[in-house]
This record gives structure tokens, sequence and C-alpha cells, in this order.
């Protein structure tokens, strides 16, 4: 099933407001952003997204340590990490960590949904 | 005296002589006058006895008849006889009856005394009968003197010394001659003696001589003596001749040895000097290097620490301890887990005596802190070529690793705060320029355009400057895998081929047919790099060319194309970073200038090569070399080349037999780059079953195996119908004749002596062996 509903958590801003807008005009899915893990993660468990845009290097509470308060509590919404590294070895460990799919930054805004549906596609 | 003594053997001789002759002939005298005396006397008596008779005889009658004259008358018929002094008549009563004496003084005796010879003094005196027939009737005595006699002593002694003096003469005269019989050989013995003894010379002889007695034997000995005794003086001028030659002769030999000497000596004090010199050169280089320096032996303890490893270490020699260099500065890992010695590196290259070089490790100091260092190790070897050690020459890296790792810190920051913004920057700019905000002007669109191809621009670069450093410091892992060549040579295109059109280039593809071992993604990055750059420098209407052929352990890829081409001088620096032939071309061609510089860096972590060449009739050629992978006999499919591939079941198995754990591990490593199921027992009988329960595709076999040796093993796979036709590489240390190699023999089996033979000839034979058994389709003379 298509999703409808992403939740971005990035710090930021204008990366919240380009993926919100590309989502928007592309996929025409709705977009909710955060600007912190910690109020990502609470949003997540309220909204239940049907998936969750992580940013992987944030201030406080980084991407995997969102993911892992969002597994603690038993979340199941895909996540996706959104970050600026792509090394190899950073990638296995994020995959490691059980996401969805990685997608690096920058990104094609064109391209961004169907990433995303790809990546959910797998179940 | 001299005199005497030399007179004095025919003085003596003559002397003896003489003696002799006058004693015989005193003797003789002697003899003859008492002998003559004698007779004399007896004649004498004789002759008075005569006298006597006749006398008596005739007086007889007188005396009968008292005749005194007629006795006188008788007896004065002794008149005469001269010698006859008196004589007398006597009657029967021996009274005088008649007397003789005419000599004064002279008288007869008174009476008669009975009849017999007297010798009284100078007269005899006889008493003899009268007689008148047979009756004796008187004494008749006669004296006579001896004055006969003494005229006749007399006479007697003239001729006795006449004789004697006579004698004397001739004996002496004779003697004086026939001495010299005796004498002169004697005195000439002696003088030639003296003479021999006086001049010391031996040449003198004495006169030889006829004579064959005594004598004669002496002087002959004597002279035989003196023969033998010149030749003696011969020889031993001879030899003292032959000496002296000698003597000179070993004079100048050693004069010569001696100069000869004297010069080495003073070039071996040269060469000494220079050699301490050296020495001294050499310790000050070892003593000021900045670098720490060891000296091993082959056991792997320090023999020799310069003081900037004692610095670094804070380890003097003695601190050692007795401790293998392992023990006491390797002993753990960089994170305090404990490193085993078998796994050093170090300690394979020592025994095996391979170098390595610029190894990146933790040694720890005394006092348990550790420092991050680059080190290598070279084997020492004597002027025999013997292995006795290796020297390890390392440095602290602490510093030089802080500063890569705030490069690479840097580095990475850097691209993510660069991304960060880029993020926003494209997504916005690809969302107006994609019209979904609504419609933009022709111009708005350009100018959007541009904006979009520049970020990607700068996305690209901050990825390539990322990418490079990351490969570069080895970060990346490649993930290797059997990579069909047609078929990423076919990715790498597909990428290209709307670039290439829009160019008006053509891109030929030639067959390639190899399997090889190696990061799809990444050999397809490199394909795609070295294909933009022959797209991007080829005016239109050209060829790019890219085709591709499959060596003894390694595929070689070659991009050509007949652009402007590359200046001999800058053929080998267009990989470096940021290096372009023209400085122009970055801003024309949109190249970041690491493109080249990413494809080394990923050509050479999969273990090839990467080079450039000028393109005939022009143009450039651009070859990388991957690694073959040895696949058994089915080739991949497209869909697996496109996967980063995992080693899967199909590919060939190879069974390393070697008790030398680090050499296995070193020929382990060398296969598993070609994507080899490589696995190692160091026990043969573990071998066999091995292969038993699972046969493997090849077997590489040492012979000294600790149980069952290679001789073993090989006897016992014959015996399994499944092994027995197994290729094998039989690795050992000596050469093997051919009986040997017979024993050896399993199935394909090829023979390899562990001191003639590189890495490289291994992993050859090794693929050699299965593409011989296989009979894949990869196989291609370079």
């Amino acid at each position: 099933m298509p999703p409808k509903q992403i939740l971005i958590i990035d710090d930021e801003n204008d990366i919240q407001e380009v993926t919100r807008l590309s989502l928007q005009l592309t996929e025409s899915w709705t977009v909710i952003g955060a600007n912190s893990g910690a109020a990502g993660a609470l949003l997540a468990l309220s909204e239940c997204p049907d998936a969750i845009l992580l940013d992987v290097m944030m201030p406080d509470m980084d991407g995997p340590s969102t993911l892992r308060v969002l597994q603690q509590q038993k979340s199941t919404i895909p996540v996706i990490f959104l970050t600026a590294k792509v090394q190899l070895a950073d990638r296995e460990k994020y995959m490691q960590l059980g996401v969805r799919g990685i997608i690096s930054k920058p990104f094609d805004p064109l391209t961004l949904g169907q990433q995303i549906r790809e990546m959910l596609a797998w179940e | 005296m001299t005199t005497k003594r030399q007179c004095s053997i025919r003085e003596k001789l003559t002397g003896i002589i003489m003696i002799t002759s006058t004693t015989a002939v005193l003797l003789a005298c002697a003899g003859f006058t008492v002998t003559g005396l004698l007779n004399f006397r007896k004649r004498l008596i004789a002759d008075i006895s005569t006298i006597s008779r006749v006398i008596a005889s005739n007086s007889a009658a007188a005396l009968a008849f008292n005749d005194q004259p007629s006795a006188h008358e008788v007896l004065g018929a002794l008149q005469a006889k001269p010698s006859v002094i008196a004589a007398g008549i006597y009657n029967q009563r021996g009274e005088p009856f008649a007397k003789y004496e005419p000599n004064h003084g002279i008288t007869i005796p008174a009476r008669a005394l009975p009849d017999g010879v007297y010798d009284v003094d100078d007269h005899l005196e006889l008493f003899s009968a009268i007689r008148l027939g047979d009756k004796r009737i008187g004494t008749l005595y006669v004296s006579a003197d001896n004055r006969d006699r003494a005229a006749r002593v007399q006479q007697y002694k003239e001729i006795a010394a006449v004789i004697v003096v006579f004698s004397l003469l001739a004996a002496f005269l004779l003697a004086a001659r026939l001495q010299r019989l005796i004498s002169a050989p004697i005195v000439e013995l002696a003088r030639v003696a003296a003479l021999v003894s006086k001049e010391k010379s031996f040449i003198v002889r004495a006169a030889p001589t006829k004579l064959n007695d005594e004598l004669g034997n002496l002087v002959n000995a004597f002279n035989r003596m003196l023969d033998e005794l010149e030749q003696r003086d011969h020889k031993l001028v001879e030899h003292q001749t032959q000496l002296e030659t000698t003597v000179a002769q070993r004079t100048a030999e050693l004069t010569v040895a001696n100069q000869e000497l004297l010069m080495a000596k003073n070039a071996a004090e040269k060469a000494a000097a220079q050699s301490a010199q050296l020495a001294r050169e050499s310790a000050l280089i070892l003593n000021n290097a900045t670098d720490g320096i060891l000296g091993l032996g082959l056991d792997n303890r320090p023999a020799f620490v310069n003081p900037s490893a004692v610095r670094m270490l804070g380890m003097r020699m003695e601190d050692f301890d007795g401790k293998t260099i392992h023990e006491a500065i390797h002993h753990s890992h960089a994170d305090g887990t404990p490193f085993p010695e078998e796994e050093c590196v170090n300690t394979i290259a020592m025994r095996s005596g391979i170098p390595i070089g610029m190894v990146d490790d933790t040694f720890w100091r005394a006092d348990g802190t550790s420092f991050p260092v680059e080190y290598s190790s070279t084997p020492m070897r004597d002027e025999t070529g013997r292995h006795i050690g290796a020297v390890v020459v390392f440095r602290d890296v602490t510093e030089r690793r802080a500063i890569e790792k705030l490069k690479s810190e840097f580095v990475s920051t850097v691209s993510h705060e660069l991304r960060t913004p880029l993020t926003s920057i494209r997504g916005a700019l690809g969302l107006l320029s994609s019209g979904l905000l609504g419609p933009v002007a022709e111009t708005g669109q350009r100018m959007l355009k541009i904006a979009v191809d520049n970020t990607d621009r700068l996305v690209r670069l901050i990825n390539d400057i990322l990418d490079l450093e990351r490969v570069a410091s080895g970060e990346v892992e490649l993930k290797r895998g059997p990579l069909d060549a047609q078929t990423v040579v076919n990715q790498a295109c597909e990428g290209l081929q709307p670039m290439a059109d829009q160019e008006g280039i053509r891109i030929v593809v030639e067959p390639f047919a190899g399997t090889l071992w190696g990061d799809s993604d990444r050999v397809i990055q490199t394909l795609t790099n070295l294909i933009g750059n022959a797209i991007k420098f080829s005016p239109p209407n050209t060829v790019v060319t890219l085709s591709g052929t499959a060596g003894a352990t390694e595929f070689t890829f070659c991009v050509a194309d007949q652009g402007r081409g590359v200046p001999e001088d800058k053929l080998s620096t267009i990989f470096q970073r940021f290096s372009q032939v023209d400085a122009s071309d970055s801003r024309t061609k949109g190249g970041s200038g690491l493109g080249l510089a990413i494809c080394q860096s990923i050509v050479t972590a999969h273990g090839g090569r990467i080079w450039a060449e000028k393109n005939e009739p022009a143009g450039t050629r651009v070859q990388f070399t991957i690694p073959l992978a040895v696949r058994a006999a089915v080739s991949q499919t497209a869909a697996d080349a496109a996967r980063p591939a995992i080693p899967n079941g199909d590919a060939p198995s190879v069974l390393i037999v070697e008790d030398d754990f680090d050499l296995g591990r070193v020929m382990t490593e060398a296969l598993q780059r070609h994507g080899l199921q490589t696995f190692h027992t160091a026990s043969g009988s573990e071998a066999v079953q091995l292969c038993a329960a699972n046969p493997p595709s090849l077997i590489v076999l040492d012979l000294g195996l600790p149980d069952l040796d290679g001789y073993g093993v090989v006897s016992a796979l014959r015996k399994n119908k499944q092994l027995k036709n197994v290729p094998l590489l039989v690795y050992s240390a000596l050469d093997l004749g051919s009986a040997e190699q017979c024993r050896l023999r399993l199935g394909p089996t090829e023979f390899l002596t562990k001191s003639r033979c590189s890495l490289t000839d291994f992993e050859e034979h090794v693929i050699g062996l299965l593409k011989a058994v296989t009979g894949a389709k990869d196989s291609h003379a370079a």
C-alpha cells in the first residue's frame, strides 16, 4: 500500500521544506516535520506516519539514537536514513540497525518519492 | 825436542835394529868365544894329556930305575912347549922325583894330588899316572899356563872387536836404509796427516806404496780415508753452495714476500681504516637516524637497537630480556587485544625471509603505552646469501596518523557540511526547474538549468573528493566477487551512451571474455571514468574502442580514444589528483580532476595496475588490470555480475597443505584475491580426510609435513577413485628428481621449488592448472 504521510526529522529547516515540497508535488503525500530526534520521536509515536525520513547527523540526539528510541517504543514505522555520509562502512552499520533504506544527500528532489516507494515496497 | 820427535821413528827403528844386531853379534861373539875357549881348554887338556902320556911313558923307565938325570932329561924335552910352565914326576909315595921348573917362582906342588885336571888360577895342572906296564909307579905333574889361552882370548877379543865394529857399521848402514821401508811410509803418513791438519785440505795424499803389509794397508786406508774425506768435503762444499743458493733464493723470496706482506699490510690497514670509517659513519647514521632501527636475529630477538628506537620504545637492548620482538613490543593490537605471534606479519616475513614494507601497526613501550607505527622488515643475508636475520625500520606515526585522521575527518566533515546546504539548493533548484512549481520563463529556465548543472557538478566534486580520500586511505573495502568482463563493460557503456551520442562519438566494444574477481561497482566506476574521459577528449566522429584480454593471472582492460592525446612526459602524472593536461580542461569539460586518481586507487586496491600510452595514430590508450577469477565451467549471467557477488558454491576450491602457517596464510590470501575458496591444513593426514570429505578442485602440497609427509598423502589420495585425478601443485623446498616426481603424481601435476618461485609464479601455476582442468572459456594467452 503506497504511503500517504511521511515524517521528516532533520535539523535543517530548508531541507525539510524542500522535501515537503518535493513529495507533495511528485507524490501528493503529506509531510510532517520535526527539528530534533526527540521531537521527531514524539511526533512519530503520536502521528504514526507511514514512513520516517531520519537525518543521521543531528546535534543532541542523532539518527541512530532516535531510531533506538523508536525501536524501544516498539514502533513499526519504517525508517529511512538521510545522510551526507555515504561511506560503505557506515551504510552497512546503518543497515544493521534495522533501517529500511538509506538515501544520501544531496538527493534528487524529483526522484525522492520514487526512492522512498521502492524502499517501502520491500517487505 | 821436535827434531828428536821427527827423527824418533827412524831413530827408534835404527836404534832397534842396531841394538838387535849388536846384541846378536855380541852374543855370537860371546858364543864363539866361549866355545872357542872351551875348545881351547879341551885341546889344551888333550894336548897336555898327550904330552903327559908321552912324558910319562918316557919317564917310566927313568923312574923305575931311579934315574933322576934321565928323568930330568925327559922333562927337559918340555922346553919345546913353552906353555908348560912346570912339570914334575912323583914317586909312588907322591914325593917329587924330578922337577922341571923353568920359570922363576913357579914350583911344582909338594905332593902329588890325585889324578885329574886342576884349574888353578891361570894354569892347568894335570896329574896323570906313570905306568910301567900295568903298574903305577908314579905320578906325572904337568902344569900349562893359559898364555895361549890368553893369546887366544886376545885374538878372540880383537876379532870380536873388529867384527862388532864392522857389524855395527854394516848394521847401521843397512838399518839406516832398511828402516825406511817401515819408517818412510809412516813418516810420510805423519807428514800428510800434519799437512792435512795444518792446511785443512783433503787434496793431499800419502804416496801410495806397493807394500802389501800392514803399512801398505794403513797407507791405503789412510788414502782412502782421505778420499772419503775429500769427497765428503766436496759434498759439504756442494751442499753449502747449494744451501747458500737456496738461502739466497729463499731470502729473495722472503724479501719479496715481505714486501708483498708489507703492501698487503698497508692495504689492510687502509681497508681497516676505511672500514672503521665506514663503521663510524654507519654508526653515526644509525645513531642519528630518527627512525627506529632494530637488527633481529633469526630467533626474532633483537641484536641491535639504535638510539632512536631506544627512545621511542623506552627499552635498550638489555631491557628486551630475552623476549622476541613480538613479545616485547608487538604483543597486542591497538585496542589491547592480544596479538598472537603466529599472526604477526613481521614474524612471517622473518621466518620466510620475505621483505615487507610500510605496515601500519602498533608498538608497545616498556611503560605499557602504545603508539602507532609504520614499519618495514627487510631480511638480512650474509655474503653467501644465507638468511641471518632481519632489519626492522619503524617510525612513530602518531602525528601522521593524527594528521591523517584530522584530514580524513576534515574531509568527511567538510563534505558533510557542504552537502547539507547543497541538499537544499539542489532540492529547490530541482523543483523549480521541473516546472512543478509553475511555469518559468525561458531565460529563467536557462538560468535554472545552469544553476542545477553546476550544483550537480559541485555535488560530484564533493563526492569525488570524499571518494578519493576514502579509497586512497584504504577506508573503502572492496566487495569482491566474480565479475564477467563483458557485462561490466556493457554496463559502463550503457551509462555513457547518451553522452557519447551527444558528442558524436562511437563506442566500439570488442568482445570481452573473462571472469574477474573484483568489486563490480568500483570496476564499473573505473570504466565509466575512463570511457567518459575518452569521450570528453575525442573530437566528434571519432571512435572510442574498448577491448580487453585475459592474461595468466589478470585481465587487462583497454580504453582507446582518438583525441588529442597526452604529452609523453605527462603520461604518468595524469593519475595524480587534480592534474589536468591542460588547466582549461576542467572548466570546459566539467571534470573534477580526480577521476583518474580515483581509478588508480580502485585499481591498486584490487591488486592491479593502471597506465596510459600513446595511441596510434593519435589519441591515448589507458589500460588497467584486475585479477582474474578462476571459475568452474559455467559462465556467469549478467544478473550475477551486476550484484556485488559473494563467493558462491560454484567457485573452485583449493586445499593448501602446508605446515608453515605463515606461508599457508600468504598462499591463501594470494589465491583468495582470485576468488578461490581456499582451505588450509598443516597436517597430511587431515588433508587426506578433508579431500575425502570434500574433493577440492586443486591441491597445493608441501612435502615436509609433521605427520604424514607429501609422499604419504599422495599415496593415500591415489587410492581414492574421486581424488586420484585431482590436479596437484607440489611445492617443495628442494628440486625433485624424476623418480620422486613419479611418486607424487596425482591428476595433472606440477612441481615448484620454493626458493626459485615467486608468489606470482605460484598464482600463475594454480590458475593454469585449474584452467587446464576446467577448460574455462576465459583462457586466453596474454
